[in-house]
């Protein structure tokens, strides 16, 4: 729960349709996926050049789920 | 000799420090003393990318479930860079935003420099610190290419860097950009990107 909103909210900051991000997690006992959907529009904006934008995501979401003693993956699904 | 990557001790040193520190505070006073250090800026004031900035990094720490405190340090005017939006972290937590070698701490820099440039905005450098690590990290770094740009000046050859970050490599580039006997460029693509310190005359 704590992750999805993480995810959700920076994706919300990053694009220009906020009212179209959808964050969905995925758990397991010891592990979430997180898939982040947004405007077809809005897909490079959470990649990033050279995939970068979605790199730091993934940067932050380990910090804080390494910290809640979970493993989690961040999925763009386009 | 071209081997120049930036730091190592750094990040567990500021690890370490943001630990010591959690049992300073009690729980929940943690605003009280940020607040207590932070420089008086009237936040109703400010423009809008730099309080896009900060209402973002406050927003990301909060829900990255971090003890700590994020304010607007003065701008410094150093290296001509005098409308550079910079942020600082200060807290218990402040070495899990950090990072190893400085990683999430990057991340979050980068996060906040998409975030403040939309479309038709003012080109800005964005700065998130923590704890004094992008500080100490910066100043190794600045002293480490004087020590270079001497040497390559002394001995005429020139001096390759490893890959480094667009803002690394600006912080040498600016090191040295007085540098007698010496000029720095980039070569190469991103991410492999290097700084080269070149003589000004081969010998």
């Amino acid at each position: 729960m704590a992750l999805k909103e993480l995810i959700r909210t920076i994706a919300m900051e990053l694009v220009d349709h906020p009212d179209q991000v959808v964050v969905t997690e995925i758990a397991g006992e010891n592990n979430s996926l997180i898939e982040l959907r947004v405007a077809k529009e809005d897909i490079g904006k959470v990649i990033g050049k050279e995939g970068r934008t979605a790199q730091s995501m993934r940067t932050i979401l380990t910090a804080v789920s390494t910290k809640l003693g979970r493993r989690a993956h961040l999925d763009i699904v386009d | 000799m071209s081997s120049i990557t930036t730091d190592s001790k750094l990040d567990e040193a500021s690890a370490g420090d943001a630990a010591n520190g959690a049992h300073l505070s009690g729980p929940g006073d943690h605003d009280d003393q940020a607040r207590a250090s932070a420089p008086e800026i009237d936040e109703s004031q400010l423009d809008e990318q730099t309080s896009r900035a900060l209402g973002f990094v406050r927003k990301l720490v909060d829900k990255m479930d971090m003890k700590a405190d994020v304010f607007l340090a003065p701008d410094d005017g150093e290296d001509g860079s005098e409308d550079e939006i910079r942020l600082e972290i200060e807290g218990p937590d402040a070495g899990r935003i950090i990072g190893k070698k400085g990683a999430v701490l990057e991340a979050i820099q980068y996060l906040t420099t998409r975030v403040v440039h939309r479309p038709g905005s003012r080109r800005r450098h964005v700065s998130v610190d923590a704890e004094g690590y992008r500080a100490r990290h910066e100043d190794q770094l600045s002293q480490m290419a004087k020590r270079l740009g001497q040497r390559v000046a002394t001995e005429g050859k020139v001096i390759t860097f490893d890959p480094m970050t667009p803002r690394d490599r600006r912080i040498v580039h600016m090191a040295l950009r007085e540098f007698p006997g010496v000029r720095t460029e980039s070569i190469g693509e991103e991410p492999d990107r290097r700084i080269q310190i070149i003589p000004n005359r081969a010998g």
